[in-house]
Formats: C-alpha cells, sequence, structure tokens
C-alpha cells in the first residue's frame, strides 16, 4: 500500500514535467498507461476511400470495355492452365502437352482455366481463374505422336548391375485459334453462370 | 525364295559379338581417337554418357526450376519487394500463377508483372507481412473491394 502511494505521488510530481518529454522517456516512466496516452491516429474514412477506388475501378473497366469494343486492344496474350501446368499462349502459337491426354486429333476445344489475359494496354488477372466466359480460348488439336526414344540406363560398377529400358510418352501439339474477350469487364464478379454445364 | 531387296542377300555379317559391339560403336560414332575405334574404351565412354543423359533429365528439371526462381526474384527486386513477401502476397491474394509464368512474364510482359508485385505488396502491406518497408496507402491498386480487405 505504501508502495502504492509512493508512486502516485512520484507520479503527481512528475506531472508538469512529462508534457515536455519525448515519446521515448514517456515509455521508460513508471506512470500508468491511462496517463500515456498517445496522439490520436489519424482518422482514415475508409468509406471514403473505398469508394473513390470503386469509381477508378470502374473508370479503368469503362475503358478497358471500350477498347475491346471497339476492337482497338490489339493481340491479347493469355496465361491457361492445361494438364497441370501452365501455358503463357496468343493466338497461332501451338502448344505441346506431354503425356496421356484423350483429346483427338481435329478436336476443337475452349481452354477454360484462363489465370490471366493481357494485351497492350491492359491485364486482367483472374483468382485463381478468370470469371466463366469472360476471356474465350479456342484451340485446335492438330498433332498427337510420341517423343523420341528416351534411354533409362542404369549401372553401378564391379557390381554386375546393368539395366536399360526404353520409353516414349504420347505428346499433343495444339494450335489456339482465337483469344478474345467475350464479356465486359466490370470489377464486380457476378456468379449468375449456370454451374450446372461446368466442371470447376 | 524371291529377295525383293539386295540386303537380304547379304549373309549375315557374324556371331552375336559383331551385333553388341555394333551397337556400341555406332553410339561411339562421334567420338574423337581410340574411345572411337576401340571396344573397350568405347563401352565404358558410351555407358557413362547414357547413365548421364538418365540423370540430365531430372536434372534439367531442377536447373530450369532454380533459374524461373531467379528470374522471378530479379524481377521482383526492380520494386524493391523481397521474393518470399511477393510470392506470399501473390498466394494470399488467390493468384495461382507458377514461377514459370511469372518469369516469363517478368521478361515478356513487364507491366502485367510490375501490376502483379503491386497487387501483391499491397496484399502484403494490408495484411502486415515482414520485409515490406513502404506501408502503401491504398493509392497503388484499384478494385479494393475485390481483394476483400476490410
Amino acid at each position: 500500500m505504501s508502495f502504492l502511494v509512493q508512486s502516485v505521488r512520484h507520479v503527481l510530481r512528475h506531472t508538469t514535467q512529462r508534457t515536455t518529454l519525448t515519446g521515448a522517456m514517456r515509455a521508460l516512466s513508471l506512470s500508468p498507461g491511462m496517463h500515456q496516452q498517445n496522439k490520436p491516429a489519424p482518422v482514415v474514412d475508409v468509406a471514403a476511400i473505398t469508394k473513390d477506388q470503386q469509381k477508378e475501378c470502374q473508370l479503368i473497366c469503362d475503358r478497358i470495355n471500350q477498347q475491346v469494343a471497339k476492337a482497338e486492344q490489339g493481340r491479347l496474350f493469355a496465361v491457361v492452365h492445361l494438364c497441370g501446368k501452365q501455358f503463357k499462349i496468343t493466338p497461332g502459337d501451338i502448344i505441346l502437352v506431354e503425356g496421356y491426354w484423350p483429346p483427338t486429333i481435329g478436336d476443337e476445344i475452349s481452354l477454360d482455366k484462363v489465370l490471366l489475359a493481357g494485351a497492350r494496354d491492359f491485364t486482367i488477372v483472374g483468382r485463381p481463374i478468370l470469371e466463366p466466359g469472360l476471356v474465350t480460348v479456342k484451340a485446335t488439336v492438330i498433332e498427337k505422336t510420341l517423343t523420341h526414344t528416351k534411354t533409362h540406363f542404369k549401372k553401378k560398377r564391379r557390381k554386375q548391375y546393368m539395366r536399360i529400358n526404353f520409353q516414349r510418352s504420347p505428346n499433343t501439339m495444339i494450335r489456339i485459334n482465337s483469344i478474345e474477350v467475350t464479356q465486359t469487364v466490370d470489377g464486380t464478379s457476378k456468379a449468375k453462370e449456370d454451374l450446372s454445364r461446368r466442371l470447376f | 525364295m524371291v529377295f525383293l531387296s539386295l540386303t537380304q542377300l547379304v549373309r549375315s555379317r557374324g556371331p552375336d559379338e559383331f551385333w553388341r559391339k555394333r551397337r556400341i560403336f555406332k553410339m561411339a560414332a562421334h567420338y574423337r581417337n581410340r574411345p572411337r575405334n576401340v571396344y573397350s574404351l568405347a563401352v565404358r565412354i558410351v555407358h557413362r554418357a547414357l547413365a548421364y543423359a538418365t540423370k540430365g533429365r531430372k536434372l534439367k528439371k531442377l536447373d530450369m526450376a532454380a533459374l524461373w526462381t531467379t528470374r522471378v526474384e530479379a524481377g521482383c527486386q526492380q520494386y524493391g519487394v523481397p521474393l518470399e513477401a511477393f510470392k506470399e502476397g501473390l498466394a494470399r491474394s488467390d493468384i495461382m500463377l507458377n514461377k514459370k509464368m511469372l518469369s516469363d512474364l517478368a521478361i515478356w510482359e513487364p507491366r502485367s508483372f510490375e501490376a502483379l508485385v503491386k497487387i501483391s505488396r499491397e496484399r502484403a502491406a494490408v495484411e502486415g507481412l515482414p520485409d515490406i518497408k513502404q506501408r502503401s496507402a491504398f493509392n497503388q491498386v484499384y478494385g479494393l473491394s475485390n481483394l476483400k480487405l476490410d
């Protein structure tokens, strides 16, 4: 009890001085925290900022939409996820899918898992994929072959151990026919698609 | 018996030894000096080469992964963001581009890459990750409502 009284007296004695001390000294002092109020944090109006941001965002979306409507966006590129790998593609490219993959020659497919699409003036980033139907990537399967023969050779010296195997795995080449922005871009993602037909 | 081609007329070129050695010599044809002509030397070097080729197929993948990491790191150092924070920021923003794509974008699509760095940086700053020195205040990335920050 006597200690408390002492400390309170100590605090009272130093009240005048404390106003002049720096923040670091305040941190070191014994006085209770309620006396050590920091400056009030600057008031950030998050709602206003968000509104501003929304406006900016809408502006950007409008500009993208205008550009797409006038077909001034130029050649698009896209990053698609296909067979566990990601490919950066642009119309006319031929990409190689390694390993077993069911589609056969001549199949027209659309690559739906578009992670990112970009043009000269804008980039659309998906989280993790763009909303369905926003960017359409069409491709054709043009060739199905086997790889060259890979020799799998193992040998241990002086142990009479030697194995040799040969392997060829299937390869599929597909050509990217077109990449198009088919919907208008608006900052909000909408989930009005019929989900029954989609696989993911 | 009708032989349609001349090669079929030629007698078999000897016992198994010839064919066994010929298989090795075919693979040693581009060597120089004695390993090209002497079987006992050729077979050692061919076996070594085949074993290296087998191991190299795995090493190639690892090497490429290391190369991509280096490239992405260099790419985000341009903007003063360390690699770890960049990757963490992207992952927390649900952007699932892999290292290969990020390095490709850093090289060929620098402005898309810059946008990714900014998104990631913003996310890292908002979530209070270490390594981000400059706390950015809502001034670099538009569409914050999409980031679900509040």
